[in-house]
């Protein structure tokens, strides 16, 4: 009886921990997209960063290409995004 | 005796810049073999892609300094080599992360790359980077450069690349920041793709793109604190009495002036000088003498040496001390 009362008061709080970061790592997000696309930036005609320093950073940037890549094909559903944030339904 | 020739704080770094075809290679070759002469270790390195710093010296070069003679050693840098070398580092940095990230062809945009444009300034960066920083080993480093289109805008390069890495710097410190907020709260984070996993760095020091950033710009501020140092570094312009070579001339004396690079000597190389007028060809003679007026007062604050047209092309030892003897002063 004690125990699954612990229990579901830990899943209780857990899940208002995840909430509660939820704006912070969109945010994350959104930067972590913005550092990638930049850096790519010859991809879609705005000027590079130097040549030098991309090719140095490129091989560390595994988390933000595939965040940018993720990004990019949820790009028609943005405003679903933010309105899932704001438990908008 | 020109002082800002002489190696002052540490080493000397001299640039010699013009137009293609105004004897850059010769004048920088006689300076190299003065200041060899007058005892100081001096290093003379080509980095016009388009080499013939060998030809001058009669000697085959390569990228390893070579000994001409008594204190003096050349080289010339292979920018395609040094291209080719860069991108395959690079490849083999990948294959590493390819191990994870299947799903974006990157090799495509790394064949890209190595053809952006800018691909070749930035790489002469990082060959006068490598050559400054083993500086300590020479009295004096003279760069003969590529015609001053180029090298300008390879001088230029240290500031844009400087506020492009503060930029980034910037943003990558807001991406941490976010990551150790969320961390404070979630715990250790870890990022999943393919199967494999791996812990998201959140502090400066264990990021591994923090860390490239922030030692990129180390470098880049070690090359422009020598390179706009007046007591390190001197640009020489080499230049014809020409029109057209002395609007260039001007130009970069203004861009350098921007950059703050100090720019203290021009060389007006193959001045005809005639003991007898030549009806033939007075037109020209007067052209000469109204551009070399004209240089007496653009240039008021910079040193003018003026070298003759002999009487053969000046190659070789003998040649190079008579040209470099004008060049450098007693």
């Amino acid at each position: 009886m004690f125990e699954s009362l612990k229990a579901f008061l830990k899943g209780f709080f857990s899940s208002f921990k995840d909430q509660s970061t939820d704006y912070i790592e969109f945010e994350e997000r959104e930067l972590e997209n913005v550092f990638a696309l930049v850096l790519m930036g010859s991809f879609i005609g705005i000027p590079s960063p130097p040549t030098t320093l991309v090719m140095r950073i490129m091989p560390h940037m595994v988390r933000e290409i595939y965040v940018m890549q993720r990004r990019a094909a949820d790009m028609d559903d943005i405003f679903g995004e933010i309105a899932g944030m704001f438990d908008i339904t | 005796m020109k002082a800002y020739l002489m190696p002052k704080k540490g080493f000397r770094t001299i640039f010699f810049i013009g137009k293609g075809g105004v004897g850059k290679t010769t004048s920088s070759a006689a300076a190299s073999l003065i200041l060899a002469k007058k005892g100081y270790k001096t290093l003379i390195v080509s980095i016009d892609p388009a080499h013939n710093l060998g030809d001058v010296f009669m000697v085959k070069l390569n990228d390893k300094p070579k000994r001409i003679v008594e204190n003096l050693y050349a080289m010339e840098l292979d920018m395609e080599k040094l291209i080719k070398a860069y991108l395959k580092h690079l490849e083999d940095n990948l294959k590493h992360m390819y191990r994870y990230l299947t799903v974006i062809n990157l090799e495509k945009y790394f064949e890209v790359l190595s053809f952006s444009p800018g691909i070749e300034e930035y790489a002469t960066l990082e060959a006068i980077r490598e050559i400054l920083q083993k500086g300590d080993e020479w009295d004096i480093i003279i760069f003969d450069t590529p015609p001053t289109g180029l090298t300008l805008r390879v001088l230029a390069l240290p500031n844009i690349a400087m506020i492009w890495t503060e930029k980034l710097i910037e943003v990558r410190r807001k991406i941490l920041d976010r990551r150790r907020a969320i961390e404070n709260i979630q715990g250790e984070r870890k990022f999943r793709i393919e199967g494999e996993e791996y812990k998201l760095p959140s502090r400066e020091k264990e990021d591994p793109v923090m860390q490239e950033l922030l030692s990129y710009k180390e470098e880049i501020k070690f090359v422009r604190e020598i390179i706009t140092d007046e007591n390190r570094t001197s640009v020489v312009a080499v230049m014809n009495a020409e029109m057209l070579a002395l609007y260039e001339t001007e130009r970069a004396h203004e861009s350098l002036k921007k950059f703050k690079i100090p720019f203290n000597l021009v060389v007006v190389n193959k001045v005809i000088e005639l003991e007898e007028e030549i009806p033939k060809i007075k037109v020209r003679m007067d052209a000469q003498k109204k551009v070399l007026g004209e240089i007496q007062q653009k240039f008021k604050d910079v040193d003018i040496v003026r070298v003759p047209m002999f009487e053969e092309e000046p190659r070789g030892l003998k040649w190079l001390e008579r040209v470099g003897g004008l060049i450098i002063g007693d």
